[in-house]
């Protein structure tokens, strides 16, 4: 940062006090762009991407008046372009035609605005307590009753009296929060809507509701899947006594969104939209088949310290492609 | 030295962090743990671990911390990680009554889950905000005496008494099994051996043995 501040007496907007990657989190000391996301991208990529944002508008249409028309021609082709990553700057309005939220909105004119205006909620105080601690090393949440914090606030606060049995359970700020960096308030409420109740695949309330049902069902079905796929290190994870609570939790609880590197995070969340739940449980297998020969040689410590470092160490993406063919 | 080569430590206590959410716990463990506090830490979802090995009256100890997600909620995950615990850190924040109002419920949930000879201790954290203080440090000792439990006041940020708490509660449960141990050893034979290094190793193997002291029930 030092370096580049040749032009000190310019006046101009003031600089962000701390080094921010491409998607405005604070840059880690040390933890350089992973696959030279941030800085030195060859000009063929960019033309690459050009091309691509240019198939996409045309395959959406106008405000995604062509999407569903696309869709119900295409399939193949849809899941395919969405399979290698939708295009960042379309990234927000796609997110809303595949989940369903953009019929939800349309349907219920006024509804938000009467959720964070005039209700009350249970949950107000559990909310504002976690504010600050969602996405903490991200510039747009990081200003204290600034404009970030606030529209996670509203978009939980709305939802806790929107489903008063699910209320705010922590995690879902992480959803409500990568959402709202994708698009505006009351879009990311209804696509919280759209994932809880379920409008296109498997409500997911049932991850926070009493009890945590879903969390529960989907750590013993991962914890089978993972016996199939990779008996050795289930044998090993068994002796280790190790299981899957440890550690995938918070894959689905969040949605890969709480503590993975946050460009794979998206690329998750573009095929978890468009393709379902599954996508939590094959990434989630992938990650452990990529690292099983370290895994299976380690203490329960030594386990944990690996999977820290693979949740904030990215895998290079298109080894982990490759591994994700399970 | 009775214990193996191959093993780097003594004995493993499994503990428990427990308390509402927000009141610094993964805070204190990354103080313990790693000598790091972080203004910018995320909510704990789930589960998280950490260890620290350490001496207790010349042996050597590893402590193997679970650090829980404190919103009500989160419970039906997270009391499976009070079996097998032999210590728990209980914290409330001293800026936040609430906090310290539901220590009981926190104590009733130890009593339902974890094993009835847990060590607990009470923690009071984040006393560096004595200005914001909603709670006198004697509400809490009173409350300590009545249910048996340890008590410090305790500050991650300014590292102030997170050794010592880790420090009394592993050595309360040090105490205890060597307790335990001679007792069973004295139960074993009838003439009273002199106190000291000796010790019964088929007895002691359970709690030495890594896997079973800990995780296994």
């Amino acid at each position: 940062m030092e370096k580049k501040r040749i032009d000190d007496y310019e006046p101009g907007p003031v600089p962000s006090p701390r080094p921010l990657d491409r998607f405005g989190f604070v840059k880690q000391e040390l933890n350089n762009s992973p696959d030279g996301l941030s800085k030195g991208r060859p000009a063929s990529e960019y033309e690459r991407e050009e091309r691509r944002v240019r198939k996409w508008r045309k395959m959406i249409g106008v405000g995604g008046s062509d999407w569903k028309h696309y869709v119900r021609r295409k399939p193949h082709v849809v899941k395919r372009r969405i399979r290698k990553g939708i295009p960042d700057c379309l990234r927000g309005l796609v997110w809303q035609l595949i989940s369903g939220s953009r019929d939800l909105l349309l349907m219920n004119p006024g509804v938000y605005e009467q959720l964070v205006i005039y209700e009350t909620s249970a949950s107000e105080l559990d909310i504002i307590r976690d504010i600050s601690r969602t996405f903490p090393s991200h510039v747009f949440f990081q200003q204290r009753h600034g404009p970030g914090q606030r529209s996670l606030y509203n978009v939980l606060k709305a939802y806790s009296v929107f489903d008063r049995d699910v209320g705010y359970v922590q995690g879902m700020g992480f959803l409500a929060g990568l959402l709202l960096l994708y698009m505006s308030e009351e879009d990311a409420f209804w696509l919280l809507v759209a994932l809880l109740k379920g409008a296109v695949h498997a409500p997911m309330e049932g991850l926070y509701l009493v009890g945590l049902p879903l969390v529960q069902q989907y750590l013993f079905q991962f914890d089978h899947l993972m016996r199939e796929h990779l008996p050795k290190l289930g044998e090993h994870f068994s002796q280790e006594m190790i299981n899957p609570s440890m550690y995938a939790s918070q894959w689905f609880i969040t949605v890969f969104s709480y503590s993975f590197p946050f460009h794979l995070a998206l690329r998750i969340w573009d095929v978890f939209l468009n393709e379902g739940v599954k996508i939590v449980f094959k990434v989630g297998l992938a990650l452990l088949k990529y690292c099983v020969d370290d895994l299976v040689s380690k203490r329960l410590e030594e386990l944990k310290q690996e999977y820290e470092e693979k949740n904030e160490k990215p895998v290079q993406s298109a080894e982990f492609k490759e591994k994700q063919k399970l | 030295m009775a214990y193996k080569v191959d093993q780097e430590y003594d004995y493993l206590f499994k503990i428990v962090l427990i308390g509402d959410s927000g009141v610094g716990k993964s805070n204190i463990l990354s103080r313990f743990t790693r000598n790091e506090f972080c203004l910018e830490s995320k909510s704990t979802i789930g589960v998280e671990f950490a260890t620290r090995t350490l001496q207790v009256e010349g042996k050597t100890v590893k402590a193997q911390i679970w650090d829980t997600a404190g919103q009500e909620r989160y419970r039906a995950i997270t009391s499976a990680y009070y079996r097998g615990a032999v210590g728990a850190l209980l914290v409330y924040d001293i800026t936040k009554r609430q906090t310290f109002d539901n220590v009981q419920r926190w104590l009733r949930e130890l009593r339902d889950h974890a094993d009835s000879n847990i060590v607990i201790m009470l923690a009071g954290n984040k006393a560096d905000l004595n200005h914001l203080r909603s709670l006198p440090a004697e509400d809490a000792q009173i409350l300590a005496e009545k249910e048996g439990l340890s008590f410090l006041e305790t500050s991650a940020l300014e590292a102030f008494n997170i050794e010592k708490a880790f420090q009394a509660i592993l050595l309360d449960i040090y105490h205890i099994i060597s307790r335990k141990a001679l007792a069973a050893q004295e139960g074993a034979s009838s003439n009273g051996l002199p106190h000291g290094t000796t010790i019964n190793v088929s007895n002691l193997s359970a709690i030495r043995n890594k896997a079973t002291c800990c995780t296994a029930n």
